[in-house]
């Protein structure tokens, strides 16, 4: 098995301008492919693009790659993080959050490489990734874990994609399943990331998902210093706070805390009750992240 | 940009900025009670005289007598001594320790609240006097003759207290912005060196005369207390009209800068977040493209601005004072200088009310709450049962404080106007040109209370 392909993935080029956009208006994003600083032998020339376009009413995913291993399987996953990051990409994208690590839930794409080593797919979602959520798209070594690489047809030279969204498919494990309960294995066999929208959230350090922000943490700071969100009185309060390392964040006056996971992502949701300038920090280090203003 | 890395050691909420409106409106009140006043140029000095009724013989035995000072005494050093041991041994937590929200929050800014209605509250509570007392009796009666001091440079007038008080300030919203300095452990400590300070210096010249000159508090708490309704003369405690005694207090050479300090530091915190920020940062990235860390950058910013504020406030003093000079009959520059200080007083308490009202009701709840029971924030002590008590932020709404914000500014321009109004009709006793002197203070008082509603109405952050 291959293993410990950890990487970091290098260069960024990013998302357009449109990603805010939260109409039902077709958008798109792109990102490069690249490999990551410390990978092994063989991933040094990754290079390829990623493609993600909201239709209004569903999204779809498509890459191209090239300088991979020849006729070798691989899995793409559709991360919420940038790929500047400890943990490139971050975890999953999920359409519900702590829900099956798998599609219809997740977005995947499979494929196989040629004899080149060049490799494309696509997938496509009933259902829109929400603006700013689309951090990054990461290559992995498909392994055991990943058996439906059906689609390989060893009499074509291309590589074929597998569209991989099993509509009606309930791949869920029964009960309860905790992302932290079961290790990210695939942490482990990262090849290549490409950056969507994980860079846009790094310029503005708030990407907003649909109507609800989302503040990136990294190296204990507010990614673009801390975010201004206003409300007015009885509105509900809702952002989200992704951070690279564990924290736990505390929103003051309201006094409620919640504690994200490295790489995790919590979500805050509550009535605006107390009128005044509140701040929202990082406990342990007291460093704030928000600045929430409730007007009367 | 670089921004700047405030932090707020005690409050964790701010008010919200005054709107556009309520600014008009007090702004324009403003205006037309300054234009009223002027026209209503009265003719002869209204709180000039203190008119004190005397209080009963009983009461005034019962509440000044010998065993009431001990007490006071006693709880005063008694706190004073409890904070800084909360401070030495409690959490370095500074919203779950007694000693900051003690000493910053409860007689910081209780003193000046309550003094400013009561009278001076602090004096009989003073823990510095109360040992500086207790060891001149001890002396006393030990070596039989009365402890010889220096003779108190009588130049030097009130200066320490100001520049202590820019001191004490400084260390609360300076030094303690980068929020590594402002912890319960070097607040318990600045405080034990000010108490030795404080004590060698009651050695030296006197307790009652060192509270009166150069002991911070003593001084910058007796000045609001001169506001107050209630005063004691020849150990009889006495009613007087309120405002009154201000008219006595500037008498102190130094008196004008403890209260243009009282002004100007009052309104670097309210700008620092606010009508500054940018400068600030400005200034901030300067030192830090010049190498200096972040935290002493900050500092050094800080400092920087604390120092232009005072400068500022004591230069539109100063040019009021200035412009009265040319009416004719006009005493000295320093008479009137000193003679219009205490119209400032006003002022200094209408910005304190104004900027730390809504910081002084909330946190109050923290200090008699949990901070009772659990004063050194150990989490497993509940002397009184309220340790898991929070603070509850319902108790006034956004409008509520704008409203009181805006009223302290505009009761501080009137009292502060009457004042100067007064004043003048002691320094010219025709009173038309005791009115034309007087364009000049009003223009004064203008700049400071509109000033007061701009550093309330700009967005802070």
């Amino acid at each position: 098995m291959i293993a410990l392909l950890a990487l970091v993935a290098a260069s960024a080029l990013v998302a357009c301008g449109s990603s805010t956009d939260t109409t039902a208006e077709e958008t798109a994003v792109s990102g490069k492919f690249a490999p990551v600083a410390d990978a092994p032998a063989g991933y040094s020339e990754v290079s390829g693009e990623a493609d993600l376009e909201r239709s209004g009413s569903g999204t779809e995913v498509s890459l191209t790659v090239s300088g991979l291993e020849p006729k070798t399987a691989y899995v793409a996953h559709l991360h919420t993080g940038g790929c500047d990051q400890a943990d490139p990409g971050g975890p999953h994208f999920q359409f519900e959050q702590g829900g099956p690590e798998e599609p219809p839930n997740e977005i995947h794409l499979e494929f196989t490489t040629d004899s080149a080593g060049e490799g494309e797919a696509e997938a496509t979602s009933k259902r829109e990734v929400p603006a700013g959520e689309a951090g990054s798209v990461v290559i992995h070594v498909g392994d055991e874990s990943h058996h439906e690489m059906t689609a390989y047809d060893p009499t074509d030279s291309e590589a074929v994609a597998t569209i991989l969204v099993h509509e009606g498919v309930d791949h869920s494990k029964e009960g309860g399943h905790h992302e932290e309960a079961e290790p990210e294995h695939a942490h482990s066999d990262k090849v290549a990331c490409a950056e969507l929208e994980g860079a846009a959230a790094a310029e503005g350090g708030t990407a907003s998902g649909g109507d609800v922000p989302t503040i990136v943490v990294r190296d204990g700071e507010p990614v673009g210093g801390v975010q201004e969100l206003e409300y007015s009185a009885g509105e509900e309060i809702r952002f989200r706070v992704s951070s690279d390392a564990a924290e736990e964040i505390h929103v003051h006056g309201y006094d409620l805390s919640q504690n994200v996971p490295a790489g995790g992502t919590v979500e805050f949701d509550f009535p605006a009750e107390l009128e005044g300038i509140y701040e929202a920090e990082l406990e342990e280090l007291g460093v704030q992240i928000i600045e929430l203003r409730i007007n009367p | 940009m670089s921004f700047l890395p405030l932090a707020h050691a005690l409050a964790s909420r701010q008010d919200l900025p005054v709107p556009a409106w309520l600014f008009a409106w007090g702004a324009s009140i403003v205006l037309v009670v300054s234009f009223f006043a002027l026209a209503a140029g009265w003719r002869s000095p209204r709180f000039e005289q203190l008119h004190e009724r005397p209080l009963g013989a009983g009461l005034s035995r019962a509440l000044l007598g010998l065993p009431v000072q001990i007490l006071c005494g006693t709880i005063g050093v008694f706190l004073l001594g409890f904070a800084v041991y909360a401070g030495l041994e409690g959490t370095a937590a500074p919203d779950r320790n007694f000693a900051l929200t003690f000493l910053f929050v409860t007689c910081w800014l209780g003193f000046p609240f309550f003094s400013a209605v009561l009278g001076d509250l602090f004096r009989p509570f003073n823990p510095w006097r109360a040992i500086g007392r207790v060891t001149g009796a001890g002396f006393r009666a030990i070596a039989g003759q009365r402890p010889a001091h220096l003779a108190y440079p009588e130049r030097l007038g009130r200066w320490p207290a100001a520049i202590g008080l820019l001191a004490v300030v400084w260390l609360e919203v300076v030094y303690g912005n980068g929020g590594t300095g402002f912890d319960p452990h070097t607040v318990a400590v600045a405080t034990l060196v000010y108490s030795a300070y404080t004590l060698a210096m009651m050695a030296a010249f006197g307790t009652e005369k060192w509270s009166e000159s150069g002991e911070v508090f003593s001084v910058y708490f007796g000045m609001f207390g001169r506001l107050g309704i209630f005063g004691t003369r020849d150990g009889r405690l006495e009613r007087r009209r309120p405002f009154s005694a201000a008219t006595t207090w500037a008498t102190i050479p130094g008196s004008v800068a403890v209260v243009i300090a009282s002004i100007s530091t009052t309104s670097f915190d309210g700008g620092q977040e606010g009508a500054f920020k940018d400068a600030i940062e400005t200034v901030y990235g300067w030192f830090l493209d010049a190498g200096t860390n972040p935290t002493l950058s900050l500092r050094l910013a800080g400092t920087i601005f604390m120092l232009l504020c005072f400068a500022g406030v004591a230069a539109i003093y100063l040019l009021g004072v200035r412009g009265m000079r040319t009416v004719p009959g006009a005493p000295s520059f320093a008479r009137l200088r000193a003679g219009f200080a205490h119209t400032l007083i006003p002022i200094a308490l209408a910005y304190l009310v104004a900027h730390y009202f809504s910081y002084f009701v909330f946190q109050e709840q923290a200090q008699f709450g949990y901070l009772l029971s659990d004063p050194l924030g150990t989490g497993h002590t509940d002397l009184f049962g309220t340790a898991g008590s929070g603070v509850d932020y319902t108790v006034l709404s956004a409008n509520a404080i704008w409203y009181v914000q805006v009223a302290a500014l505009i009761a501080g321009h009137v009292i502060g106007l009457t004042l100067a109004h007064d004043r003048a009709l002691v320094y010219w006793p025709d009173y038309r040109k005791a009115t034309a002197s007087q364009y000049w203070m009003l223009a004064v008082m203008v700049a400071f209370t509109c000033f007061g509603l701009y550093l309330l109405s700009v967005s802070n952050g």
